[in-house]
């Protein structure tokens, strides 16, 4: 959870120019201003960067929390190993 | 029908940044063109090309530019430049009778390029997220829109050589009919990706070099011309009714008169001396003109061997005896060839031409071609020349011919 967590703030961070300080676990992903296309970016960095693959079928994820632990879920079943799978690089 | 008024002009462009650094360039005959020097560029028969200097973070914020291809980068640049230049001309807007008209070839074709090296080159199947609405060719004008929040109609036209002609011209007609009464028209290209080049490479029609000076490489109207040279860049301007800008206390930059639009169905690439007369002529009829009213001309003049004999003669067809008087510039002799983004170029620096009674010079012209006998005003700017009302010659593969009919600013 963590490691996760850390990277996709400290992606969030960089990409998006947001304040770190505002990037809670239940902070709406709206009001961080990621819409649906922030998330579809996002995620094809989270394949990237967790050697996950992410499903096809769409995903409501609210909130940071959320995203945090659709990735650490996906990252247990593909690799049968606990998050992070490599360590992450912000 | 109503008068229209340019009243907001903004440029990205190899030549400069403004209207002015444009016209300046142009009258002292200084091209663009030069060597490519990018890393493909060895991969290339003729590394020319007319590029800009530009860098998107300089413009956008990150998140936003990685949604943007340069020739969105490029549109939405101008737009805003020219919404700045015209002091206000949107401000007032009613924003559903507010459009935006722009002209582009080839769309996000850097998008695409790198889309198919990432597919096929490096046979990964990893593409990127904003491929389609990067590579979309309606993306630079729904940019432009979005930016400026204008809710009326917003069209893209791709009639590859023509195209900025089309959608300035198609934004005159609505705000003459009375549908609109402000618009943003254009165009905008980025057609330097090596995939670009090389596909115009292989269809014949690119100069070679002048190894002795390779800026003068496109060679108009010469009888040693040998194609055109690709230019990316963008030119935008806003449009709107006379009497709106007069109320707003307006500069006017000029006035938008007719335009006129033909297609030739006889081939693919060949021009038609026909189509090309017909297209002028319908211009000078929609601004209810005769061809004894036009002082000077800006010619398509690409430098091609098919387009410039072909154009002479449209032109002698439609003036007669007269064509021989009349001042003709073929300004891509400097800008290199911007496909669906030359005509609003081209527009803009025959505006500033009339305001400052020059006739621009068709540079690189030491060889007349006994064919292109007319007064193409060769490599050297004319000063003193009266210029009241214009036309703008577009001819694009595809056959679409459009030509925009102007007047200077009163």
């Amino acid at each position: 959870m963590t490691a996760t967590y850390d990277w996709l703030r400290a992606t969030l961070t960089r990409e998006h120019k947001l304040d770190p300080e505002k990037l809670l676990l239940d902070a709406p992903l709206e009001d961080l201003g990621i819409d649906s296309l922030g998330m579809a970016e996002l995620l094809f960095n989270v394949e990237d960067e967790f050697g996950i693959v992410l499903p096809q079928e769409p995903v409501t994820l609210p909130t940071l929390g959320d995203v945090v632990r659709f990735i650490d879920d996906l990252i247990l079943a593909q690799s049968g190993e606990s998050a992070p799978v490599k360590p992450a690089t912000p | 029908m109503r008068r229209v008024a340019v009243t907001g002009i903004g440029v990205v462009s190899p030549l400069g940044d403004s209207a002015a650094e444009i016209f300046d360039a142009a009258r002292a005959g200084r091209s663009a063109i030069h060597r490519l020097d990018v890393p493909f560029a060895r991969r290339l028969v003729t590394p020319l090309a007319a590029s800009v200097q530009f860098n998107g973070a300089d413009h956008f914020e990150p998140a936003k530019l990685r949604m943007l291809d340069r020739v969105s980068q490029f549109a939405v640049v101008a737009a805003n430049r020219a919404v700045a230049d015209s002091a206000g001309g949107l401000a007032a807007a009613e924003r559903h009778r507010a459009g935006v008209f722009l002209g582009t070839g080839m769309g996000g074709i850097n998008t695409i390029d790198d889309g198919y090296q990432t597919l096929y080159g490096e046979q990964s199947d990893r593409i990127k997220p904003f491929m389609i609405l990067m590579g979309m060719h309606n993306a630079p004008a729904a940019w432009i829109g979005i930016e400026h929040a204008l809710t009326g109609p917003n069209l893209t036209y791709s009639t590859a050589c023509s195209s900025s002609a089309v959608a300035i011209g198609e934004a005159w007609q609505r705000l003459a009919r009375g549908d609109i009464d402000v618009a943003l028209a254009g165009g905008a290209e980025a057609p330097l990706s090596l995939g670009s080049l090389k596909a115009w490479e292989a269809l014949r029609t690119v100069a070679s070099i002048d190894e002795a000076d390779p800026s003068a490489s496109c060679k108009p109207f010469a009888k040693n011309r040998s194609g055109m040279v690709l230019g990316e860049g963008a030119a935008m301007v806003v449009l709107e009714s006379w009497d709106r800008a007069l109320q707003r206390g307006a500069v006017i930059h000029g006035e938008v008169i007719g335009y006129g639009l033909t297609t030739d169905t006889g081939h693919i690439t060949r021009p038609s001396v026909d189509g090309q007369a017909a297209a002028m002529c319908a211009a000078l009829a929609s601004a209810s003109i005769d061809a004894s009213q036009i002082d000077s001309i800006n010619a398509h003049g690409t430098g091609t061997i098919a387009n410039d004999g072909v154009e002479t003669a449209a032109i002698k067809a439609v003036f007669g005896s007269r064509a021989h008087n009349i001042p003709i510039s073929a300004t891509k002799a400097l800008h290199g060839h911007l496909l669906g983004a030359t005509a609003a170029l081209e527009f803009v620096l025959s505006l500033m031409a009339m305001r400052h009674a020059v006739a621009l010079p068709t540079m690189h012209l030491q060889s007349p071609d006994p064919a292109c006998d007319l007064d193409y005003v060769p490599n050297q700017a004319r000063g003193g020349v009266a210029i009241r009302t214009m036309l703008s010659n577009s001819f694009a593969f595809g056959g679409t011919n459009a030509v925009l009919a102007f007047k200077a600013a009163p």
